[in-house]
């Protein structure tokens, strides 16, 4: 904590684009000394594009950074770094070989004096003192737990001389002990005159420890420097999600007290590094409905999907689609019994982009033996996914050309037109109009509510409150890994949000 | 720097572009080659004859040309089958050895009657192959160990193995240099009458269609495809992942294999230590210019081995050795990925901001 | 007796062209890149050495032009993976291939010419001593600098600032870019480094102790190395063990056959590569990786989420 402070922080009408696509656009807000701002918005609001652009992994297309007065040019983190600006992300850059204080020194290029193991390690200490936190500067990052490591990261980024600190979903990781001394360790740097930008989904937070916040939406800042004193939890909500409109909703028109198509009672799964991903969860689906799962994102949601279509092993419960026993089966039998499966993720889990359209519409249905046990026709191929993409308006799609040269519309329609085939009993979507404009959006729905009124039933899991609401017949609300209620489909967006930081 | 440069790869590249890139690649790479051999002493106006028309439309080149192509088209198989499924087989010359041993052990220890040796001894020499490729996908798939690392060391074990039975129990003793004995007459591969081509020519050319049938028309190649493209959609749509790239990096394997078992059964007649020296490359290198397409796998292997033929006759004519060939491969790989970098990235040059 | 310390006396000439290049592909991984040229290297390497020796009639300068040689073209597989993020394998197996070429097109003019290379600075007594005289004092003044290159190399890596960012960039490239480190830069550099030590390592073989340039003479030591970086574990010191137990089994081989044992000595050859493949699973299977973490990965900043 060396260099003397800033005053204030001036982002002014940053733009991005990638290709055609506008992840940020006119997105600016101010951070003064001493003060701690929250930075909300949902998933792909532009809030990680913004702190990009910030710390140097980006360059704005348009707009600029004012510190104290004077614009700055950043074009790498160093330069970041080298203007007071560090920031912790969520997945933290410490290299897990090396012990903290080697990870100082490996960052100290403009700090000669803390080039020196010892001295780094002294830094690091006093730093972690001053915050109030404990920390073991020769401790190798690996053997580190995760609440360990984000000590680490923000008492190194600190002792590197930042004054502007961005922290990324620090909470998102931690348990309630653990946040609460984290949480007085940012009220500390802030008192010490360091300037905090805080970004997370937890509002509860944001109303008790930030002082103004400044609300992201489809890449547009629809909120700048709000003061927090006049905002409740509510009012954050409703800006962060836009209007509601209840006229929008779309009721099942089915009766939904069918039998059930999937039962999954008391699933718990494991991530790779074995921390637990979900725990005792239990869903019933019936017949001709949708249920939606709420929360988000980052407590579980890829992992409940992984686990239904078998993909993730589970540790406990069972799975039971349409009277089947299922949870020991593999995807392929799970899908001969009629389960669907639409990613988040179009690009790396749905979808072989360097292949043509043709290979990917027929992908289950050559995997399942349907299209030929031995031999495939490329002819048949060609011939299906010309009545495919006909039938399903997929606009700029040909048999042979490539999938990665769609829109992102266009390609989830090929996702749905595949998935969503007439053998489909239960389809688990997850964030089906992830990065979608209004028209694709509304196909989406349409498809979803087409397959529940031909007897179907869709597991819909959105971190998008508003596709929830609109969507869901009932509505399941997860947080952490587990399942904290139930709702009808009518509850209000404050109702879920209660039980979406509920718990926590 | 007035200027900032920022790499960005290309989320999508046109036909144009790419087919561009890689034909001037290949043009580029060509022309470096001419220039070297120019360099070298090769008159300019020799170089067409002594590459093209003799090697290509000589008969006595040609039935050379297409000797040498055999287990080159082969290696090329082996090469594409295994990167299809994204596995690194470096090891290609170790399959073609143990191959070779298969075959000739099938020849000297007499196994089956004289009619149908031959065929036993090609069998042989696949599954010699595919053994020798099993272990690195074994521990692969068990322990992820590095099929880089292990495929290339079983080369060594294979050589060290071949070097034990030439120098021991299969050395021909009326012989001064470690070679076995030569296999016998009806074991022979048969003759075309055309040079020393032999019907090994057919089953390269079966193998190439064979392939193309696998990896263009059978469900399995479908499955193949998505795998090598994109592991996780694969696994997300039920394909059987496992049996896939078992299959396929098998078959290349015995593609390897078959290669070492023509090289015994059909021209050298004996097992020697000079067999198949740079197939790995060679076959990375075919396969690579062929795009991963079985069917290119033909022409490319057959005009590589013309260029090989023609390296014979660079060392004779003017003193080059055959290393030439094979910094000749070298020049034209590397142009072809270095090209590949304007089709694959785009930089942004922008103006600075401010000052 | 005699026939062990003639045994120790030969061993570094296998194993210390084998422990540079193996240093040298050391850096490389370390710093994340997987470099399958080090053969082609090693061929120019000692090519550039033997000619340049005959040329100028000093070994010394014979070994710099191998340095430099081998500098060059690691430069040229630096430059392919690090700024035009080509595939590491496949450039790899392309510069080795151009390096063998070249060894062999330029080489044609010096091959199978004997000079007067390094031969060991003469040392009575000490050369006489027995057992270990030959193999300490019966080599080469380079084989002396090969044991301090594995010293300097072992603590730049392990103590210094440049050895953490090596190790940074092939661990973890977004936190060593995140650090202000150039990972392109630092890549560049460890395949300079890589193609410099091969190139030395390939220059001992002709300068300083075949005093000829062959064809095909580094005959797979490039391949060798490579697999004893995994032997190894990354470590240089390791790799001084591991290429001296190479060597020794290496040269134990003709030494039985020459004394009419009946051994089967390439069955025992394949000995190294098989404990390789061992060490290579258990590896995979110990609790810290040694492998570097981003080994073969081509990193580019804008692709991080």
């Amino acid at each position: 904590m060396s260099k003397a402070n800033f005053k204030t922080l001036h982002l002014r009408g940053l733009c991005k684009r990638f290709g055609e696509c506008t992840v940020l656009e006119n997105a600016g807000f101010e951070l003064h000394s001493g003060e701690v701002h929250a930075l909300l918005g949902e998933n792909g609001a532009g809030k990680s594009t913004l702190m990009n652009l910030l710390t140097g992994v980006y360059v704005p297309d348009q707009g600029e950074i004012v510190l104290d007065g004077q614009p700055c040019s950043i074009r790498k983190p160093a330069d970041a770094m080298a203007h007071g600006i560090g920031m912790v992300h969520q997945h933290y850059r410490l290299v897990e070989r090396f012990s903290v204080a080697e990870n100082l020194v490996l960052a100290a290029d403009r700090a000669p004096e803390l080039q020196r193991l010892s001295v780094a390690a002294k830094a690091l200490q006093e730093t972690a003192e001053q915050l109030g936190l404990a920390l073991d500067p020769y401790a190798r990052v690996a053997d580190l737990s995760v609440a360990e490591r984000q000590r680490a990261e923000i008492c190194k980024v600190l002792a590197l001389g930042a004054h502007i600190l961005i922290l990324d979903e620090p909470t998102a990781v931690l348990t309630d002990t653990e946040s609460e001394s984290l949480l007085a360790a940012i009220q500390r740097m802030a008192n010490a005159g360091k300037g905090v930008i805080l970004i997370t989904h937890k509002l509860r937070e944001v109303v008790a420890h930030s002082d103004r916040v400044t609300i992201l939406r489809q890449g547009r800042a629809v909120a700048s420097n709000l003061a927090t004193e006049s905002l409740t939890q509510a009012d954050i909500a409703q800006l962060m999600m836009g209007d509601v409109a209840v006229s929008q909703r779309q009721p099942s028109n089915l009766q939904t007290n069918g039998p059930d198509l999937l039962v999954a009672t008391g699933l718990s799964a494991s991530r790779n590094d074995g921390s637990t991903a979900i725990s005792n969860i239990g869903i019933r689906l019936r017949r001709g409905e949708i249920v939606g799962v709420a929360g988000v994102g980052g407590h579980g949601q890829p992992q409940l999907c992984e686990a239904l279509m078998g993909l993730l092993p589970i540790d406990s419960g069972s799975i039971q689609l349409d009277g089947f026993q299922i949870s020991q089966c593999s995807v392929s039998q799970r899908r001969s019994y009629g389960l669907r499966y639409i990613p988040a993720d179009r690009a790396t889990n749905a979808l072989a982009l360097d292949l043509p359209v043709s290979d990917n519409l027929a992908l289950t249905k050559v995997a399942s033996g349907s299209k030929g046990r031995f031999w495939i026709s490329r002819k048949g191929l060609f011939q299906d996914a010309q009545n495919t993409i006909t039938e399903h308006r997929i606009a700029g799609a040909s048999p042979q050309g490539l999938t990665r040269l769609l829109s992102g519309g266009n390609a989830q329609k090929l996702v749905l037109a595949r998935e969503l085939d007439n053998d489909c009993v239960v389809a688990i979507t997850h964030s089906p109009t992830r990065g979608l404009d209004v028209k694709s959006c509304g196909t989406v729905h349409t498809a979803l509510r087409e397959l529940t009124s031909r007897g179907g039933a869709v597991l819909l899991i959105s971190e998008d409150l508003e596709e929830i609401m609109t969507l869901s017949d009932r509505i399941l609300v997860m947080n952490t890994g587990c399942i904290t209620g139930e709702l009808p489909g009518t509850a209000s967006a404050s109702e879920i949000g209660a039980l979406m930081i509920g718990g926590h | 720097m007035a200027f900032q440069f920022a790499l960005q790869r290309r989320a999508n590249t046109s036909f144009l572009r790419s087919s561009l890139t890689f034909s001037g690649g290949l043009l580029l790479g060509l022309l470096l080659c001419v220039a070297l051999l120019i360099q070298a002493g090769v008159p300019a106006d020799m170089l067409f004859d002594d590459l093209v028309w003799q090697v290509f439309f000589q008969a006595d080149g040609l039935a050379q040309t297409l000797t040498l192509s055999i287990p080159l088209i082969l290696a090329g198989l082996s090469a594409a089958l295994a990167l299809r499924v994204k596995f690194w087989n470096i090891g290609i010359e170790g399959q073609l050895w143990l191959g070779a041993i298969a075959a000739m052990a099938v020849s000297i220890y007499g196994v089956g009657s004289d009619s149908y040796r031959w065929a036993l001894m090609l069998v042989a020499a696949m599954a010699g192959g595919t053994l020798w490729i099993a272990v690195p996908l074994w521990l692969k798939e068990r322990f992820h160990a590095s099929e880089l690392v292990v495929t290339l060391l079983l080369s060594n074990v294979a050589f060290q193995l071949m070097l034990h039975l030439l120098f021991g129990a299969w050395r021909d003793p009326t012989q001064s240099f470690p070679i076995s004995p030569a296999i016998s007459e009806p074991e022979r591969l048969l003759k075309l009458g055309f040079g020393n081509l032999h019907t090994g020519l057919f089953a390269s050319i079966g193998m190439v269609f064979l392939v193309m049938w696998i990896m263009e028309r059978s469900r399995l190649g479908f499955q193949s495809r998505i795998l090598g493209s994109n592991r996780q959609v694969a696994e997300a749509s039920g394909i059987a992942v496992g049996t896939t790239l078992v299959v396929m990096v098998l078959l290349s394997g015995a593609m390897a294999g078959l290669a070492g078992g023509l090289l015994v059964a059909g021209t050298e007649y004996r097992l020697t230590q000079h067999l198949g020296w740079n197939m790995t490359f060679s076959g990375i290198v075919i396969a690579f210019i062929a795009r991963f397409r079985p069917f290119w796998v033909l022409p490319v292997a057959v005009v590589l081995a013309g260029v090989y033929n023609a390296g014979a006759t660079l060392k004779v004519f003017y003193g080059l050795t055959e290393a030439t060939v094979l910094l000749m491969q070298g020049i034209v790989l590397l142009s072809l990925l270095w090209c590949q970098f304007i089709a694959a990235f785009s930089i942004d040059r922008r103006q600075e901001v401010s000052v | 007796m005699s026939f062990i310390s003639f045994w120790f006396a030969s061993i570094p000439v296998s194993a210390l062209p084998l422990l540079l290049a193996c240093l040298g592909l050391i850096l490389s991984e370390r710093s994340g890149v997987v470099n399958l040229g080090a053969e082609g290297y090693m061929a120019v390497g000692a090519m550039s050495g033997a000619s340049v020796t005959l040329l100028t009639g000093s070994p010394w300068l014979g070994v710099g032009a191998g340095v430099l040689a081998g500098c060059c073209l690691g430069l040229l597989f630096a430059f392919s993976v690090a700024v035009l993020k080509a595939d590491q394998i496949l450039s790899g197996l392309a510069v080795m291939a151009i390096g063998l070429g070249l060894s062999g097109f330029i080489g044609r003019h010096w091959v199978h010419q004997p000079f007067n290379g390094m031969t060991a600075p003469d040392l009575p007594g000490l050369q006489q001593l027995p057992l270990l005289g030959g193999l300490l004092f019966k080599q080469p003044l380079l084989a002396w600098v090969s044991i301090l290159l594995v010293i300097v190399i072992a603590w730049t890596l392990h103590r210094t600032r440049i050895g953490l960012r090596f190790t940074a960039v092939g661990e973890d490239p977004a936190a060593a870019d995140n650090a202000g480190i150039s990972v392109p830069g630092v890549q560049m550099l460890a395949g300079m480094l890589c193609g410099a030590l091969c190139g030395l390592g390939g220059a001992y073989l002709s300068v300083a102790s075949a005093h000829i340039w062959v064809d095909n003479m580094v005959a797979g030591r490039g391949w060798i190395a490579l697999a004893l970086v995994v032997f190894a574990r990354w470590r240089p010191g390791r790799a001084l063990i591991g290429a001296l137990l190479f060597g020794a089994v290496d040269m134990l081989l003709p030494r039985l056959q020459a004394q009419g044992l009946q051994v089967p000595v390439y069955l025992m050859g394949m000995l190294p590569y098989l404990l390789t493949i061992l060490v290579l699973v258990l590896a995979t299977r110990s609790r810290y990786r040694d492998e570097p973490a981003a080994l073969g990965v081509t990193y580019l900043r804008q692709d991080r989420h």
